[in-house]
């Protein structure tokens, strides 16, 4: 389902008045169930326990990249200083992707910023996790029927761990962090792998919105 | 025939046989010119012992040319530098005009250079001097054949400012000690600070014109950057080195005879100057945009080195001065090398137009890194024993402990325009219009990694050189003069150990690369330069994102009162109070036939009003 | 043969000791200014999570030859000055390949790794990155004026240029140098503020402002060990400063592991102490701009190190 159909439902609904329930379930996005369960990282069977330790040590050093899009960005601050101190829990801010492991996109997406979010998640090198936070992210939110930002980031990026709620209190995006950080013990937190693996499907999504599409043909450019 | 004869004679038969092939093949100039150097090193380093004599007569003087270990020290750098200069200029002047010109210049230079540390009279001395300084001129003129008076001229004015302070102090030594042989005149004490002052203070202005040391240091970096880099490696490598062989001549001579408490100021007022013009030229440096100035001040400032070392006149400082010669010979002809061949290659030094020229020259980029870490003075090159010398000669042995902060503070922001070299000409952004760079051939690529294995084997057994430099001082009047092969001793005892220093930095270095290399090899990806992260943004093949102007801004911001100082302004404003002052002069001459015959009357009614006084 | 591999054995357990405690301190670092801001902070062995992490990156990214080696010439610059410095006096296992460890050599030495470093930098093409490094080239020159200074009074006041020297003189006479020449020390302190860039210096690579800098374009493995040569260099500062002003460690009369013992307590007690000065500076300072960095630099602590000059002179009896 591409976006132009999207926003005809979208005006479709307003044109009525007061959606029934079958019509908004008609409206909501197809979630991709392509990465929720993903492969493991390390995978082989003989590295049990280099995997574990590496897990270990991946669940406690979450660099994170906070892309503040929106309204959002601000509870990143409260989030990481003296009132809930997310360092404890062995998260830091990063400023550039190459250092970063967790990319932590708060509130909605226009069109614009998503080729932007985009390429900052490619430039991230494995493994890498991304938290989509707050509404908007998960079906666009206040911003659901909004002509130029996308309603469902999950179709164009793996999400790992969604936050919900508008906005969300920093209490929430610490439960998202604990629940990322037993995701990566587990080894299921893939999305990096997933995306590698599922790479056209994302890329047909991804073109279908952005229209000046300027990608250079390498992956990992 | 005497063998010097026979060298001067290839020389100038070199040099006149390259003007004259130029007009049937342009190609061959080169390669004679080379031929012609080659064949005159060979027969130097083969047939010429040290302590060589040869003395005739011309039109009744008493003239002697022979070589001590200290003229021969310095005879070193000038046939090792000009083979190899000559040899890079076979390509690098291709295709260019005006070969014979270049090349017969370039080889009368040398046989300048040459005739200066062969010379023992001070007859000869003047003569070759000037062929070397005219002969020079040329080839500074040689990009700028209808701009002579804008590029040339303040090189010329400083050299015969140089000249005549020369030949004064040359006649008033006749005068006052009748000799005009070097040895003599040493020996009689005429260079002492005690009898005739104005005789060294003539000299040493003469020889530290010509080493650019500070109030006439402001004809070098236009000199050093206009001039064709085939000609700027023995420019500023062995030629402003001239005025360091005469500077230690001299100052030697001085330290020996006369009583240190004259000597002190006479070294304190020189080493200031050293010093000064090594914190003038390492800020300087750093502002320039383009990358044959920038080595151009550079060149200034490391002469400034050399000059802190022979003030000291101690023995670790001369030998701090002759090794920093020696090795800024090698780094800065290597450097001006690598300028030229980026000039041949991509069309300009000008960092603001090209840059991340690494992928496209490897080779050149590696003679590039080595003679930087050189010239910043770090180990395991060759640099750093200079460094260190000079250091520990001023903390040692000299109580100029102001002059050592001076020295250290200009040392440290000499990291800032090496990391500005490296980085304008060979790091940051890929251009587009770089993309067709190809390495530079494989003639000019020869000479630049002989002077880069010097570098580097000087850092780990620096007694190679130490060992000429040690007979070098004898000869001028040391005595007793300690090295050792890789290590360096200060006089307090502390030993700093090259060689295992060398070895450490290669076995670490060899653990490490092979551990960054090999884990994760497969998953480790080269990207471009446009693959960085710009806050997500896609940087355009047409956009434009090296940071090139204004590089060292806050430096210049907090350093801005030593910016404020500028010697080209002072000399500027001395040049236009002198045209004021001999422009009143010029009113004397009116042009009406009356006045004339006024001055006549004045002149006879002086004459006989004072008579009486004047014929007494 | 036996002595060779004693001492490789010995460099060993040097830059072990050396990595331990540079990881150890910054992660008491992170602990310390959590607590001053009223937080619980990481755990004490963040740091050492932090490089598994970077270590175990599955893929990574190198911006060119320069740029791949980046790393390594800190490593190089971390190794070599760690092999020059005594860390503990007359200690076997910690003599490395000397105990002498000249001074200029060593302060030459100490630049090494950050250069090259740069050069990594600027290979990237990142214009952040090359203006971090413009900046922290500029702040260099501002810092070693007084540290400089400081070290020429010391050579001067003691007529030597070596550590070992600067120990020996401390254990005979018995008195730290710290009360000899208390304006070097003065000078040294505030210059190794500018050394650890931590705030107010740390403009260098600061994140909001310059996405970090000169590390803007490294991660994985190429971080990871930076952070490994970074660690290192910590300690390598604080012992150097110990060494110089504090009396170094190790001059106990105990014999075999109960002196060495007693000798690593009393380093870490003192680097922990001194290195506390530019923590707590860094907590409650906020950041200088470049340049007011560098006339910082050069106003009070050259001030007190042309004082240290002057002192020592006095001292050694030049003016007599």
């Amino acid at each position: 389902m591409d976006n132009n159909k999207n926003i005809e439902q979208v005006s479709k609904i307003k044109t009525i008045g007061i959606p029934t329930q079958e019509e908004i379930k008609q409206a909501q996005i197809d979630f991709s169930p392509r990465c929720t369960s993903a492969g493991r990282v390390n995978d082989k069977e003989t590295q049990k326990m280099v995997e574990y330790i590496m897990n270990f040590a991946r669940k406690h050093s979450l660099f994170v990249l906070a892309y503040g899009t929106g309204c959002g960005a601000i509870e990143i601050p409260a989030t990481m200083t003296s009132r809930y101190d997310a360092e404890r829990f062995g998260m830091r801010g990063a400023a550039t992707p190459r250092q970063a492991d967790v990319l932590l996109i708060t509130g909605y997406l226009s069109t614009k910023t998503l080729k932007r979010v985009i390429r900052v998640y490619e430039q991230m090198q494995d493994p890498k996790y991304v938290i989509a936070f707050g509404s908007c992210t998960i079906n666009g939110g206040m911003y659901f029927d909004s002509y130029n930002t996308i309603n469902a980031l999950d179709r164009y990026l793996p999400v790992d761990v969604y936050i919900a709620g508008c906005m969300p209190r920093p209490e929430s995006v610490i439960n998202g962090i604990v629940k990322l950080q037993g995701l990566i013990q587990n080894g299921n937190a893939g999305g990096g792998k997933c995306y590698k693996d599922n790479l056209d499907w994302y890329r047909e999504n991804q073109q279908k919105v952005i229209k000046n599409w300027d990608f250079p043909d390498d992956y990992n450019w | 025939m005497e063998i010097i004869a026979i060298i001067l004679l290839i020389l100038l038969v070199g040099s006149m046989l390259t003007f004259l092939i130029d007009s049937f093949s342009s190609k061959l100039t080169g390669i004679t010119a080379f031929l012609f150097s080659l064949a005159a090193s060979v027969v130097f380093f083969t047939q010429i012992p040290s302590g060589y004599q040869f003395k005739f007569q011309l039109a009744g003087l008493d003239l002697q040319w022979g070589l001590t270990d200290y003229s021969y020290y310095f005879a070193y750098i000038i046939f090792g530098m000009s083979v190899l200069a000559l040899l890079y200029s076979i390509k690098y002047m291709e295709g260019k005009g005006r070969l014979g010109y270049f090349y017969g210049s370039f080889l009368l230079t040398i046989l300048g250079m040459f005739g200066v540390v062969i010379s023992q009279d001070f007859v000869s001395l003047f003569i070759f001097w000037e062929i070397m300084t005219w002969a020079s001129f040329l080839l500074v003129i040689y990009n700028a054949y209808y701009k002579v008076k804008t590029k040339g001229v303040k090189y010329m004015i400083f050299s015969a400012i140089g000249a005549y302070a020369m030949l004064t102090a040359i006649v008033f030594i006749r005068v006052h000690y009748d000799t005009l042989l070097i040895s003599e005149a040493i020996a009689k004490g005429a260079f002492n600070f005690e009898q005739y002052i104005y005789i060294p203070i003539f000299l040493l202005l003469g020889f530290s014109i010509k080493a650019a040391v500070m109030p006439f240091h402001v004809w070098a970096p236009s000199a050093y950057s206009k001039s064709p880099m085939s000609f700027t490696t023995i420019f500023s490598g062995a030629m402003s080195k001239m005025g360091v062989f005469g500077i230690g001549l001299v100052f030697t001579s001085i330290y020996l005879g006369t009583n240190p408490e004259n000597f002190y100021w006479v070294r304190t007022i020189l080493g200031w100057l050293g010093g000064i013009t090594a914190v003038m030229g390492t800020i300087y440096a750093l502002i320039q945009t383009d990358a044959k100035k920038l080595l151009a001040y550079s060149s200034v400032a490391q002469l400034g080195y050399i000059v802190v070392g022979l003030s000291t006149g101690t023995k670790l400082g001369i030998m701090a001065a002759l090794y920093l010669t020696v090795i800024h010979a090698v780094f800065k002809g290597a450097l001006f090398m690598v300028a030229g061949a980026v000039e041949k290659q991509a069309g300009t030094t000008d960092m603001t137009k090209i840059s991340g020229l690494i992928r496209r020259m490897p080779w050149t980029f590696l003679v590039a890194l080595v003679s930087i870490i050189a010239l910043a003075g770090m180990p395991p090159v060759g640099g750093f024993v200079g460094k260190w010398l000079l250091y520990e000669a001023l903390i040692t042995e000299s109580n100029n402990y102001i002059l050592v902060v001076v020295v250290f503070f200009s040392s440290t922001a000499a990291f800032l325009y090496s990391y500005r070299f490296l980085y304008g000409l060979f790091l940051g952004q890929e251009e587009k219009d770089t993309k067709d760079v190809k390495e530079a051939p494989i003639t000019m690529l020869i000479p630049m990694l002989i002077l880069m294995i010097i570098a580097i084997v000087s850092g780990a057994v620096p007694g190679l050189i130490f060992e000429p430099a040690a007979k070098a001082m004898e000869a001028i009047g040391f005595q007793d003069v300690t090295w050792q092969m890789s290590s360096l001793t200060n006089l307090w005892g502390d030993t700093t150990n090259l060689g295992l220093i060398s070895m450490l930095i290669g076995a670490v270095f060899v653990i490490v690369f092979v551990f960054i290399t090999l884990k994760g090899y497969k998953n480790t990806k080269d990207v471009g330069t446009k693959d960085i992260s710009t806050s997500g943004e896609i940087p355009k093949e047409w956009e434009n994102l090296s940071f090139q102007q204004d590089f060292f801004q806050p430096f210049q911001r907090a350093a801005a009162p030593l910016y404020s100082m500028n010697m080209n302004k002072i000399w500027k404003n001395l040049g236009e109070n002198l045209e004021a002052f001999f422009g009143f002069f010029r009113k004397l001459y009116t042009g009406n036939g009356q006045t004339y015959a006024l001055y006549v009357v004045i002149f006879l009614v002086v004459l006989l009003l004072f008579k009486d006084v004047i014929f007494s | 043969m036996e002595g060779i591999l004693f001492k490789i054995f010995g460099a060993f357990i040097t830059a072990l000791l050396a990595f331990t405690v540079g990881m150890l301190f910054g992660g008491l670092r992170r602990k310390v200014i959590a607590r001053a801001q009223n937080r619980v902070g990481p755990p004490v062995y963040q740091n050492f999570l932090d490089l598994l992490k970077l270590q175990s990156k599955t893929t990574n990214i190198a911006h060119g030859f320069m740029g791949h080696m980046a790393p390594v010439w800190i490593i190089i610059a971390a190794m070599t000055t760690l092999m020059f410095i005594p860390v503990l006096q007359g200690d076997l296992w910690f003599e490395n390949l000397t105990m002498k460890g000249d001074l200029i050599f060593l302060l030459y030495m100490m630049v090494f790794g950050n250069l090259g470093m740069a050069l990594g930098a600027g290979q990237s093409g990142n214009p952040n990155s090359v203006l971090g490094v413009s900046r922290g080239l500029s702040q260099l020159v501002g810092f070693e004026i007084p540290y400089f200074l400081a070290i020429t009074a010391l050579m001067l006041q003691f007529q030597t240029t070596t550590i070992a020297e600067f120990l020996n003189i401390q254990a005979e006479t018995g008195v730290w140098i710290v009360l000899q020449n208390p304006f070097a020390f003065i000078a040294a302190v505030l210059a190794s503020l500018g050394m650890f860039m931590y705030a107010p210096f740390n403009i260098v690579g600061a994140p909001a402002e310059l996405a970090s800098g000169p590390r803007a374009e490294f991660g994985g493995k190429y971080l990871g060990t930076m952070m490994t040569g970074g660690a290192v260099f910590a300690f390598i500062k604080l012992v150097l400063m110990v060494d110089l002003f504090l009396g170094g460690a190790g001059n106990n009369n105990l014999e075999g592991i109960a002196g060495t013992a007693v000798g690593l307590l009393e380093l870490l007690l003192k680097t922990f102490l001194f290195y506390m000065i530019p923590v707590f500076v860094a907590i409650v300072s906020p950041r200088y701009r470049t340049e007011q960095a560098i006339r910082f630099f050069w106003k009070w602590p050259t001030f007190f190190g042309i004082l240290a000059i002057v002192w020592a002179l006095y001292k050694n009896g030049t003016f007599n």
